[in-house]
């Protein structure tokens, strides 16, 4: 059994490891490799405002999973809902034209986390009334979102030229300006951060987050003493979709204008590796989000100068996710604390009748 | 028209087939892989690097095979042996094969792509049966994945619901503690079902980049490894069921393809989001997992 | 010979086996009793090969088997029967017995054949099997168990254990089972019967070995001993019951009416049939009868968990705190082992409305309000930040009671609050139920059990359910053995 001081070391030291197996494979050198990608992120002002525009949408998904991941609802659709979000943000963009800034863009942000709240509100109707597993109904739901978004670029939404599959840029009024530009930061960010704030605040202080904790950790006892499963399971996949759908409507509103295929790059999945490293903590879905965020932002750096293609960032999101969750286990020990509590770990716990009284 | 439109289907029906069979294996065995799309793309990368050096179609298949059971070892290790999640295990599965098959087809092949073409599988006629008008060539008339893919819905059929080995599958599916009490090894029957599996998932993703593409594009199963995982619901557990479902879908995305072509009103988009939808629809109405295993999706670990 | 040579075995830091030695000779029935908690059926499963011990192996004839694997097990012929049935619900009965030993082919499976093969030994055994092609979920739980026993017998096993078999056979069934260890013995096998019945082990067992806290304590025979004395050896010191004699009932107004309450499952059995009683305020009722009768759903109707099909429950205090309810599995039901004392307070409602205004939850009131129940209740635990998982069996029902009785209903269900728990802890839960009942204004308990004894002890009135009915005991009807008997099924 590993201590518990040891074991996040040991977990570093097998990623390191592996993914320096990874690279030796491509023939890169991984010091030249892991160098590369923190110049990347960090290595000018400019670099590092980047990684902070990058890892916003994030923060975001992240968010929208660990509160999902809290109530054991497996939520695996943050990216079908951040894309509803956005198709919300680019339907409604260009109509606010007439509005005034700060009424526009509180109109832009509604739809997005309207869009999401849908679309994750769908998942949590057939999990709670129809009994339909969420990670199958999540998993379909990315997927037609997907088509849903080539739909409307090719179609309805489709700019007036139509020449590209794109739709019409969001009139300026709902537009995030840019503080510092040319750097891309902006206002997405600053929300980012309250609403991480927030769903600390809601998850931890609150008798709502703590239902939804007692539903995570053992949904048999909450159903026990009169939490309203099913109405808590529905509330929560709505507010986890909006949070996913405002990470959409933040990135129309402020990076992109305009929609156009494949907007995600795979936030949504990108936030389950987010959320496990900050197991599952909202405040620890920023420097989780960065993490992420610069190793996206770095990868570009590393194809220039490395000759390593960006696609290595998702093999070391993989392994990270992999190595938490080996060394997550209640396999190395008895009864514990882990990231998902105990709700299967009831095997862990001796029959009834064999707990002698101690 | 009509002749290519169902050859076509039946072409798309068969890689999410054979993923779906090698799913069915594992859920009845009482674990759930959603990442079965990640041992899809090792599978077609490996087969079409070892093809393309090689020169031999059968060393990419078997190297598919190898790829598809590596990947499903590493599910295996954290799901069976250390009782892991397994939505979140399949879920960075998925995106580590993304990930490694991307990072490596850019190192063996650089920026462009669609240049490292590979001869396609070499069609098997079936004798006089491909002769028959509109039959011959939308059934007989295929490579041999086709048919061995095929031949594998009534063969696993009988094997689940008809034989000592099925009906242990079923056992450590739907309630892993009483099949280990009877010593039947649930570790080791899932274990087993997942290898079939990886290698089933290989060939299926062999098939997308020797048969039909016959290069790599990234992300080149693009789905098809959680249309397998709909095909099983959809197919309510039973192969013959699985069959028609990918059939089904095959159909919807060969039919896709020519409405592209045709430019007609239908978005096209509508038959590329019908498996989803209709696993959604399917799933709504029957209320649940009803047909599903027991312990499908728990963790099982010994005291 | 079956031997088990200084078995160790642990839970967590819960030694459950210390350093057990047991035999058992070819051509006896040998029982093996102990209290709730003893280690009997741990030691079951280390012998039929589903715990690996810690230290110390079983050895059979000879040859050392290996540790935790039950094939190995099975191969050296010793086969399991637990407490309760380990069937594939979802199969038909003859694909159940083809996993045992029925079925010796290979590749294809031949269920006739198991059919018929299975229906020969039944009726070797006088048991009746369920029509062709029934699946076991709609069985009950007298055909699992013999189901149970006859894929058990399938293996041909040398040694064959049985974890409390007769728990839930009726009396008439009784014999015929006890014959059928019988014939088993005669044979020439070695039978292992586990139970805490102890007339029942005096009746059939050739030897007897009492387990106590994870310790052999006694090797003797029937001949040589008497219920009183195992009973002694199986609690290790003088019985010291809170209330051998119970507080007369001061019933006070009616608190909690039930009229009609009916319960049919998914596949439309009727699992409550009809029940009618009341409870009022100071009393303490009690509902006997033997598990799987009805007691879990009656339970999980009365927290709100289930509706029920048809009938009534009227709470004459209509606020919803006014019931709390102990379920019987603290572990999976009551308790959230992984999370802090002060958080698994606040699960029952009432506290948690206590703690929270306007939504906001005040954590310091409720670790407060638990470091109270901490000292009232002498749970020994570090604190209210510990994890509940930490907590001993005994500690962990005292905060239950605790949870219980600090959250100030009208009415406690409790469901065998105090099963698995020594006799100090028994006392202690039995004292605070107690004094919850008979404190000036005080509320109604109902407490289920299967254990005559403890209702006997504590409860002022007794009704029995059985197959989902319940009926009244007159107030004077106090023998055990007539009460076991209705428990049992039987009709006056």
């Amino acid at each position: 059994m590993l201590s518990s001081i040891a074991k996040p070391f040991a977990a570093l030291a097998l990623a390191a490891a592996l993914i320096s197996i990874v690279l030796a494979a491509l023939g890169a050198s991984p010091i030249g490799v892991f160098a590369a990608l923190g110049e990347g992120a960090f290595g000018s002002w400019y670099a590092c405002a980047d990684t902070i525009v990058k890892s916003t949408p994030l923060v975001f998904t992240g968010l929208a999973v660990s509160l999902a991941f809290s109530g054991a609802l497996w939520n695996i659709g943050a990216d079908g809902q951040l894309t509803i979000g956005a198709i919300a943000a680019g339907a409604i963009g260009p109509h606010l034209g007439n509005f005034p800034h700060a009424i526009a863009i509180a109109i832009i942000l509604a739809a997005g986390a309207l869009g999401g709240a849908v679309w994750g509100g769908v998942a949590g109707w057939l999990r709670a009334r129809r009994d339909v597993n969420e990670v199958i109904s999540t998993i379909m739901l990315n997927f037609v979102a997907v088509q849903a978004l080539s739909w409307v670029v090719h179609g309805p939404l489709m700019e007036p030229s139509r020449a590209y599959p794109t739709s019409s840029p969001i009139a300026r009024a709902a537009q995030l300006e840019f503080y510092f530009a040319p750097s891309r930061i902006n206002l997405g960010m600053i929300l980012a951060l309250a609403l991480a704030a927030a769903c600390y605040l809601l998850l931890f202080r609150t008798g709502a987050g703590f239902e939804l904790r007692a539903m995570g950790r053992n949904r048999r006892a909450a159903t026990f003493f009169g939490i309203r499963i099913p109405a808590l399971t529905l509330w929560v996949m709505a507010l986890s979709g909006a949070l996913a759908g405002l990470g959409g409507a933040v990135q129309i509103s402020a990076i992109s204008h305009r929609l156009y295929e494949k907007l995600s790059p795979g936030w949504g999945f990108e936030a389950i590796a987010v959320a496990l490293v900050a197991r599952l903590n909202p405040l620890g879905i920023i420097p989780a989000a960065i993490l992420f965020g610069a190793l996206d932002n770095g990868s570009q750096a590393m194809q220039r100068t490395q000759g390593v293609s960006p696609e290595l960032v998702q093999v070391i999101q993989g392994l990270v996710i992999l190595i938490i969750l080996a060394f997550d286990t209640p396999a190395w020990g008895g009864l514990r604390e882990n990231i998902f509590g105990a709700p299967h770990d009831a095997a862990a716990v001796p029959p009834l009748a064999e707990m002698p009284d101690a | 028209m009509l002749e290519a439109f169902l050859t076509s289907a039946i072409t798309m029906a068969t890689p999410i087939l054979l993923a779906a069979l090698g799913e069915l294996l594992v859920e009845e065995s009482g674990v759930i892989n959603i990442g079965i799309e990640g041992a899809m793309l090792a599978g077609a990368f490996v087969a079409l690097a070892i093809a393309y050096f090689s020169g031999s179609t059968a060393l990419g298949l078997a190297g598919a095979i190898a790829a598809g059971v590596a990947i499903n070892a590493i599910f295996a290790t954290l799901v069976v042996n250390l009782a892991v999640n397994q939505v979140v295990t399949g879920t960075a599965v998925s995106i580590l094969a993304l990930g490694l098959t991307g990072v490596f087809y850019r190192k063996l092949f650089g920026v462009t792509g669609k240049a490292f073409m590979v001869a396609p599988i070499a069609k098997i006629p079936l004798g006089p049966l491909a002769r028959i008008p509109l039959l011959g060539p939308v059934l007989f008339d295929h490579n041999g994945l086709v048919y061995f893919t095929f031949i594998l819905v009534p063969t696993l059929w009988y094997v689940i619901a008809h034989t000592r080995y099925g009906l242990r599958l079923r056992a450590c599916g739907e309630r892993p503690e009483a099949a280990d009490a009877l010593g039947l090894g649930v570790i080791a029957i899932r274990w087993q079902a997942l290898i079939v599996s990886g290698a089933l998932t290989g060939l299926a993703g062999a098939f997308l980049t020797l048969a039909y593409a016959n290069t790599f594009v990234e992300n080149i199963s693009a789905g098809r490894g959680f249309v397998a995982l709909s095909v099983v619901i959809v197919g309510r557990w039973n192969s013959w069921g699985l069959a028609a479902a990918s059939v089904l879908f095959g159909a919807a995305m060969a039919l896709q393809f020519g409405l592209q072509a045709l430019g007609t009103v239908v978005p096209y988009q509508l038959f590329l989001a019908l498996p989803y939808a209709l696993t959604l629809v399917v799933l709504a109405g029957f209320g649940g997992q009803a047909a599903a295993p027991s312990a499908l999706g728990e963790p099982y670990r010994r005291q | 010979m079956l031997s088990a040579n200084a078995i160790t075995r642990r839970f967590g830091r819960t030694l459950a086996l210390d350093a057990v030695d047991f035999e058992a000779l070819p051509g006896e029935i040998h029982a093996l009793v102990g209290e709730n908690g003893a280690g009997k059926t741990t030691l079951m499963n280390v012998l039929a090969g589903s715990l690996a011990a810690d230290h110390g192996e079983a050895v059979l004839d000879g040859r050392s088997l290996p540790a935790g694997s039950p094939r190995a097990a099975l191969a050296a012929g010793i086969a399991a029967v637990h407490q309760s049935p380990m069937l594939f619900e979802r199969m038909t009965w003859e694909e159940n017995l083809a996993l045992g030993g029925f079925d010796t082919g290979a590749g294809a499976l031949d269920l006739d054949a198991v059919a018929t093969r299975a229906r020969a030994l039944a009726a070797k055994l006088g048991f009746e099997m369920p029509p062709a092609g029934a699946t076991v979920e709609h069985r009950s739980v007298a055909e699992r168990v013999r189901l149970e026993v006859l894929r058990a017998l399938s293996f041909n096993p040398r040694v064959l254990i049985l974890d409390e078999p007769t728990s839930v056979l009726a009396p008439s069934e009784l014999a015929a089972f006890l014959d059928l260890l019988r014939s088993l013995r005669a044979d020439g096998r070695i039978v292992v019967m586990i139970t805490h019945k102890l007339a029942e082990a005096i009746a059939v067992a050739d030897r007897i070995t009492v387990l106590r806290r994870g310790r052999v304590v006694a090797r003797t025979t029937p001949a040589q001993t008497s219920e009183e004395k195992l009973a002694g050896l199986m609690i290790g010191e003088i019985v010291t019951q809170p209330a051998a004699s119970a507080p007369p009932s001061h019933p006070g107004d009616p608190v909690l009416q039930i009229e009609n309450l009916t319960l049919d499952d998914h596949t439309g059995r009727r699992i409550l049939d009809r029940l009618s009683f009341r409870v009022a305020a100071g009393e303490i009722v009690g509902i006997a009868g033997v598990d799987g009768n009805g007691q879990t759903e009656l339970v999980e109707v009365l927290a709100g968990v289930r509706r029920p099909t048809s009938g009534k429950v009227t709470l004459h205090d209509g606020s919803s705190g006014a019931m709390a309810v102990i379920p019987q599995n603290r572990d999976l039901d009551g308790l959230i082992l992984d999370m802090r004392l002060w958080e698994n307070l606040i699960l029952a409602r009432p506290l948690r409305e206590q703690v929270t205004s306007h939504g906001w939850l005040n954590a310091s009131r409720a670790i407060d309000l638990c470091r109270q129940l901490i000292d009232r209740f002498r749970i020994r635990a570090p604190g209210p930040e510990t994890l509940a998982g930490a907590l001993s069996g005994g500690n962990r029902q005292r905060l239950e009671v605790a949870r219980a009785i600090a959250s100030r209903p009208r009415v406690i269900v409790a469901h065998n609050i105090c099963r698995g728990l020594d006799l100090a802890a028994t006392a202690e839960v039995h004292r605070a139920i107690l004094d919850f009942a008979f404190a000036a204004g005080g509320g109604a308990v109902i407490l289920i059990s299967s254990d005559l004894d403890e209702l006997l002890a504590i409860c002022g009135r007794l009704l029995i359910i059985s197959r989902g009915k319940i009926r009244e005991t007159s107030p004077g009807e106090r023998d055990p053995e007539r009460l076991g008997l209705l428990m049992a099924g039987a009709r006056d």
